[in-house]
């Protein structure tokens, strides 16, 4: 390491001792080079034994854990919670998934007690309206929708008297949670009349003078009848239902058919007549009227 | 969901009904007890019901004997008298349609505010907050002058949701007197009509404009 100390200019001197300098740092290079490459050597030689080690610790685990398998396969009870768990865990889980799955689907079949369920298609949608009156379930109706731009039907169930495609027209396209409520409304409504005008032939056609005369809509309704079994005064009532979402009539003609003129408390029957087919379900009406009847009857006897 | 209704839970027992008699005449009753819990954006509701199947040799007829409504929450009166008629007529499905237009309108009433609130933050205030019922609407320039929007909304007997949009006004003695037209008294009426032209965005806008500071 000890350069010869040259009697030479400051130049030369200097270059030495750079030059000395840069011979250390050469050297220390190469001993930190050197070095690395040991430690990687080193490393290098180590991971074999280390994954050795490695392997045998995980076979024993599973030498282990099939012992403990076969223990169980015995039948033997250990008094371990842990031992028994995993059998009945696995088959747990499996019951668990079987019951989710049921419930899921008790789920999607009680979307129709909301009116209004849907079963995805090829195509789409197809969805079912229920109707039902006064907790009566009647008729069900579907309206196949086929999802592409635009929103199409592609074919339906509802009656053609049904303002379908205004609704459609209105909403379809920009809401159709709309589209859909507001066909619910039209068909239950539609549903309900039908069935007053269809309680009113069936249950109390003693009251009747006359046919039902009825529309397929079922919103202008005519009639004649009778309070009074046994009596001659009989009335003629024409219900005109305009608000097709309505159950009940918005206009209420009931007319005297005789040539005679109406005595005042039959005036006032009249007139109580068009108050109660304003306000109560048709079948209702008429159900009051053989309540009244069976009172007169029982009062009279 | 399509309807936007989620249903999360629901339960079915089923009961047989059919008395000797009614098998040897080709008759079958079947009563269903169900349970259905679910809810409609914030409103849950818990349902039991029950239905009657009676099977003859002509038809099947399902007829609902039975029906209670539990709902939460149960701030919204005006949904509890509507409830009632429900349970009262067993019409279930009538229920879930009124729910359905009954959210639907809050949902409207609560962004239209919202909407009024967010472009006149001074002057528009909601007194009941975010899901308020009315609608207060005052100028700096004139203060004692308040004209309140009360925006209800109501179910009538056939299920049918409908909105009711009211205009209450509050004004100094010293401005009454001077109101020789009587604007101020005609003023809830004036609103009704004007509702029915312009629609009710650009009414309670027209309304707010009318009390801007120019």
């Amino acid at each position: 390491m000890e350069q010869a100390k040259t009697v030479r200019q400051d130049g030369e001197t200097k270059r030495g001792v750079l030059a000395h300098l840069e011979g250390l740092e050469a050297q220390m290079k190469r001993f930190c080079k050197s070095s690395e490459e040991l430690q990687r050597a080193q490393a290098k030689e180590s991971t074999p034994g280390n994954k050795i080690r490695e392997l045998r610790h995980l076979r024993d685990k599973l030498r282990a854990e099939v012992k403990k398998r076969q223990a169980r396969g015995d039948g033997s009870r250990a008094s371990s919670a842990n031992v028994e768990s995993d059998p009945t865990v696995e088959m747990g889980e499996q019951e668990v998934l079987e019951k989710k799955q049921e419930s899921i689907k008790a789920i999607l079949q009680a979307y129709r007690f909301t009116g209004l369920s849907g079963k995805l298609t090829s195509r789409g949608v197809c969805v079912c309206i229920s109707t039902a009156f006064e907790g009566n379930l009647l008729d069900s109706y579907f309206v196949d929708l086929v999802i592409q731009k635009p929103l199409r039907i592609h074919h339906h169930s509802i009656p053609v008297f049904i303002p379908l495609e205004k609704i459609a027209a209105k909403y379809l396209q920009t809401d159709i949670q709309h589209f859909l409520f507001s066909l619910c409304e039209s068909l239950n409504a539609y549903s309900g009349r039908k069935y007053q005008a269809d309680q009113l032939q069936n249950d109390f056609a003693a009251f009747l003078t006359g046919p039902l005369q009825r529309n397929s809509l079922c919103n202008l309704l005519s009639f004649t009848y009778k309070v009074d079994l046994m009596g001659q005064y009989s009335f003629c009532a024409r219900l005109l239902y305009e608000d097709l979402t309505a159950t009940l009539p918005t206009d209420i003609t009931v007319t005297y058919q005789g040539t005679e003129a109406l005595s005042a408390s039959w005036e006032e029957q009249r007139a109580s007549h068009e108050a109660l087919f304003r306000t109560k379900p048709l079948h209702r009406v008429f159900a009051s009227f053989a309540r009244e009847e069976e009172l007169d009857l029982s009062l009279a006897s | 969901m399509l309807t936007g209704f989620s249903i999360t839970g629901y339960s079915k027992k089923t009961e047989d009904l059919t008395s000797t008699e009614m098998k040897e005449e080709g008759i079958k009753k079947v009563l269903q007890r169900h349970r259905l819990s679910g809810n409609c954006n914030i409103v849950t509701f818990q349902l039991e019901f029950q239905i009657l199947e009676t099977q003859n040799k002509e038809n099947l007829s399902s007829v609902i004997t039975d029906l209670g409504i539990i709902m939460e929450p149960t701030e919204y009166s005006e949904l509890s008298d509507f409830v009632s008629r429900a349970e009262e007529r067993r019409d279930l499905f009538m229920f879930f349609r009124g729910l359905h237009f009954f959210v639907k309108w809050c949902e409207y009433r609560k962004r239209t505010f919202k909407h009024f609130k967010d472009k006149y933050p001074d002057m528009v205030h909601l007194p009941e907050g975010a899901c308020s019922h009315c609608m207060v609407i005052c100028s700096a320039s004139r203060p004692g002058f308040e004209l309140v929007i009360v925006w209800r909304i109501q179910i009538n007997e056939e299920g049918k949701v409908l909105p009711k949009l009211d205009l209450l006004t509050k004004i100094p003695q010293r401005a009454l007197k001077l109101d020789k037209n009587r604007v101020i008294e005609n003023a809830p009426l004036s609103f009704r009509t004007l509702l029915g032209v312009l629609g009710i965005e650009a009414a309670v806008e027209s309304l707010i404009v009318l009390c801007k500071d120019e």
